[in-house]
């Protein structure tokens, strides 16, 4: 890179690689969402090292990596060698960020459940459009906005009134191997009409490392509508995760999100769910098994903005080796949202001395007829429930292995899939796995 | 006492250091400092105080830092900029020659404090606590002096340490609190005029409690004290402070500087009833911006902080009592009451900084806020990579009292070993309608009956106090909430 460009600032560059990308053909639909990104993004700037939003997540090697944006090809086999057996006619495939109909499968799908463009679906609907753009302009996540800046392709999903999914849909994120390092950006919008209900699977694997998702999901909840949703976080060892995931609940409506992560170079989920109905209820629970150099960091903003609402979030984190692990949640309830009830608990576990566990539990309330609770507790294994164990005659590495695994495996069981629930025993409780001869 | 108010000018100070010109300001004869802060300013301070050069030095070197530094903006409080030009960084009653004993102290001054309830007065000697009163930015009388010096115990204000005891304020002044620590730490360290200073010698347990009562009097000044206490080996001492201050239109800064020191096997404990003026519960016009740095360090190994405070005043707190626990087997107590009303805000809480092996802390915060105040909570616990077997306990509870006001709590825990232990809690709920119906179907009035329950709710924080102490603090609460409920 010639020297007038280093000497530029990383804005600066991202912004002229911008023009570029828009100037190589930008999808037209996208233009003005990919204009007020960028905009947003020159205003909000890369997170300085105590950025209140990162007090806890270094993004310095993040924001000084260059990434290209190049298209790979997933192989056929692959996809469903991670596809569960129940999902085999519902499953959404996305290739480093972009939709992949070839590699998809819908026929399992019932009538009132649609696909459609984003471009497309954002012309139809201007009040659609409006809400997005609305989003795009107060984001505060300076890596989101980046997902609008060079958004090209995205998918609205959208579950008619009273469409019930009996099957859960599995949304597939692939990163391909590439050899330098590449940055996708999926985006998703997925709209339940009223009383509909739908559990959708989010799933990201990668064939190979070095690459950056950075992904975006709107989900708009109309009245009395209900998701599940359950996220596996099982990106290769060197590639980044970074995701926002934006929730506006209507009246009755209700959102559950059951995750597990594995962590990875670094994984960062940002959660901001708007509660803007009366009876509307949140459940948000992750666990988390670290070790060598991963890193999990989960932020978590939960606006209650009428009164009647409820909100509950559980995190369980096991940290080994040089793991990082950090939860920054904040519940916030608005003036007159009464009778707001809100719980919110983090349990650490920690395995090496140089793992790091760091949490931020806040409650901002400004109504005064609510119940709110926060805890947060670090610690290691119980050395009475140990003893217990080898007096029973097991060895101390077992022992070990067996209250460990059992610490989040009470989280991963309460995933209604059981496939889901195998694949992240597999995928999570492997790691705790000690070797024997 | 009708001439108007005069003030001496930064430059006659320098000229000559005798003769100043006095003007009266309320009822006191007071001198004041004309507004403005420049580096002669802090030497006329220096000067004024005759100060050995290691002070005008560890002043310069803070004022320079200051310059280099901006003004907090991440606390959860709101306020229009403070001028720091606009203040005047020195006011102090009329010096008369050396006080000899009480009788000479302003006999107004002396009713001020009668007022206040602070038993100055050596011949009463009312409760067994020795006091060092600050009005403005001087100390003006220590009580029972004497009886503390057979012991071999120091407490004296600051101004008189730095001249009669160089060697220990140079030593520890500002090994806990760095002159560029923070903002207002880095103004305090450039501009301060007294405080108390407290030496316990080794192997002592101070036969009283000792106390400091802060008054700020003058309008448009700033006070900036300092609080230097040091426990050496094997001993153990309690300080307690209090401040207050007359009603004005204005605001005025207080940013002070506390730090304490133990040593091996030490033990302090340091309570605060901080009752500020905190602005009018209307308009929020005036009341005090109190901005303070507190923090301990246990550095020898076995030592205890602990740190007890009871805040109903000021228009804006920010401040956070901290313990740096560097000793092996150090511990680390915070104890906190914090009570908004009106348009108070409240940004308080502590830090608890485990670094060496085996040592424990605990927090107790309960907040409680009313009409349209905001109170937060705001706390870090951090575990370095060799604090093994470090251990914490947090407790943070909120209470809310009418639908305007807000509660936040800001807790950050930091933990990079795995032999810790740390716990973490926090509820914030409003007054049960069933506690209240149960004390009213037994005849108490909703008033008493609410101050039953905020009593209880406090009751951890008030046991900590000294007996005075706590009771002052109850009917504080009581007093401060008394439009609030019912």
């Amino acid at each position: 890179m010639s020297d007038v460009i280093e000497a530029l600032s990383r804005e600066a560059e991202v912004a002229e690689f911008h023009r570029k990308f828009v100037k190589d053909g930008s999808v037209p639909a996208f233009q003005s969402i990919n204009a007020a990104g960028i905009a947003r993004f020159e205003e909000l700037g890369f997170p300085h090292a105590k950025h209140e939003m990162y007090t806890f997540v270094n993004t310095h090697e993040l924001a000084n990596t260059r990434f290209q944006l190049t298209q790979g090809q997933a192989d056929a086999a692959f996809v469903d060698a991670n596809t569960y057996p129940a999902c085999q006619k519902a499953r959404l495939v996305f290739v480093d960020g972009q939709y992949d109909p070839a590699l998809s499968e819908t026929s399992g799908l019932p009538q009132g459940v649609s696909l459609v463009a984003l471009p497309e679906a954002l012309e139809k609907e201007p009040g659609l459009k409006s809400c997005i753009e609305k989003g795009i302009a107060e984001e505060n996540d300076v890596f989101a906005s980046l997902n609008a800046a060079f958004v090209n392709a995205g998918l609205l999903i959208d579950f008619a009134e009273n469409t019930v999914l009996e099957t859960p849909l599995l949304i597939l994120h692939i990163g391909t191997a590439s050899k330098e390092p590449v940055v996708h950006h999926p985006r998703l919008l997925l709209r339940l009409g009223r009383t509909a209900e739908a559990k959708v699977i989010h799933k990201y694997v990668g064939e190979g490392g070095g690459y950056c998702v950075n992904a975006v999901q709107d989900v708009l909840l109309e009245d009395g509508a209900g998701l599940t949703l359950a996220r596996v976080q099982a990106d290769p060892a060197d590639a980044w995760h970074l995701e926002k995931l934006r929730v506006f609940q209507k009246r009755d409506s209700r959102f559950t999100a059951l995750c597990g992560s594995g962590g990875c170079r670094m994984a960062r989920v940002h959660y901001e769910i708007h509660l803007q109905g009366e009876g509307a209820e949140t459940n948000l629970s992750n666990a988390s098994v670290l070790t060598e150099n991963d890193q999990s960091h989960h932020f978590v903003r939960i606006h209650h903005e009428v009164p009647h609402t409820t909100s509950h979030q559980l995190f369980k984190n096991v940290i080994g080796g040089k793991g990082r692990s950090s939860v920054d949640g904040t519940v916030i309830v608005n003036e007159g949202a009464q009778l707001t009830s809100s719980e919110q608990l983090i349990n650490n576990l920690m395995l090496s001395d140089t793992a790091h566990a760091d949490n931020k539990p806040n409650l901002m309330i400004f109504a005064d007829d609510v119940k709110c609770t926060h805890g947060a507790t670090v610690g290691q294994i119980d050395k009475d429930q140990l003893f217990y164990l080898k007096t029973r005659g097991l060895e101390e590495s077992l022992a070990t292995e067996l209250l460990t695994t059992s610490f989040v495996e009470s989280l991963i069981r309460e995933i209604p899939f059981p496939e889901v629930v195998e694949d992240l025993e597999n995928l999570l409780l492997g790691k705790l796995e000690v070797k024997r001869d | 006492m009708t001439e108007p108010a005069k003030s001496s000018s930064v430059e006659d100070v320098l000229e000559d250091r005798g003769k100043y010109k006095y003007g009266f300001k309320t009822m006191i004869e007071s001198e004041t400092f004309p507004k403005g802060l420049n580096e002669d300013v802090i030497r006329a301070i220096s000067a004024k105080k005759k100060e050995p050069e290691f002070m005008l030095d560890f002043r310069l070197k803070a004022y320079r830092k200051w310059l280099t530094m901006k003004e907090p903006k991440w606390p959860n409080v709101h306020y229009p900029p403070v001028d720091f030009q606009d203040i005047s960084y020195y006011s102090a009653p009329k010096p008369k020659e050396k006080l000899e004993s009480m009788d000479e102290v302003d006999p107004e001054l002396l009713r001020t404090f009668e007022k206040l309830g602070i038993p100055l007065d050596e011949q009463k000697k009312l409760a067994n606590v020795a006091v060092d009163a600050v009005f403005d930015s001087v100390s003006v009388a220590t009580t029972h002096k004497q009886k503390l010096m057979e012991v071999g115990i120091i407490f004296c204000p600051i101004s008189e340490a730095v001249q009669e005891y160089p060697e220990l304020v140079e030593e520890y002044l500002g090994t806990v609190v760095p002159v560029g620590d923070n903002f207002y730490a880095a103004l305090n360290s450039a501009v301060f005029t007294d405080g108390s200073f407290v030496y316990i010698p080794p192997d002592t347990i101070s036969p009283m409690e000792l106390s400091t009562y802060f008054r700020i009097n003058t309008e448009e000044t700033g006070q900036f004290e300092r609080t230097l206490i040091v426990c050496a080996e094997n001993s153990y001492v309690s300080y307690l402070e209090g401040c207050t201050a007359p009603q004005f239109d204005t605001n005025q800064l207080h940013a002070a500087v506390v730090e304490l020191v133990t040593l091996e096997n030490a033990e302090i404990k340091y309570s605060t009833v901080q009752n500020w003026y905190a602005g009018d519960p209307e308009t929020g016009k005036g009341g005090i911006y109190n901005f303070v740095t507190k923090r301990g360090k246990c550095q020898g190994n076995n030592s205890k902080i602990s740190w007890t405070q009871v805040e109903t005043g000021s228009a804006i707190t920010w401040k956070y009592p901290s313990c740096i626990l560097q000793g092996d087997n150090t511990q680390g107590e915070f104890y906190s009451v914090a009570l908004t009303n009106g348009l108070m805000q409240a940004d308080t809480g502590t830090k608890m900084i485990h670094i060496g092996e085996n040592t424990k802390s605990s927090i107790i915060s309960k907040g409680i806020s009313a009409d349209k105040s905001s109170n937060s909570y705001r706390g870090l616990v951090k575990v370095g990579p060799k604090a093994k077997n470090a251990r914490n306990y947090t407790q943070c509870d909120s209470m809310l009292v009418g639908d305007k006001c807000s509660a936040h709590t800001f807790p950050y825990i930091e933990t990079a070993n795995n032999s810790v232990q740390l716990e973490h809690e926090a509820s914030t709920s409003k007054i049960s309608e069933d506690q209240l119906f149960y004390f009213e179907s037994r005849g108490i009035s909703r008033e008493n009956a609410i101050q039953a329950v905020i009593n209880g709710f406090c009751k951890e924080v008030f046991k900590q106090l000294p007996m005075e102490f706590a009771v002052e603090a109850q009917k504080l609460l009581a007093l401060k909430l008394e439009d609030s409920v019912g």
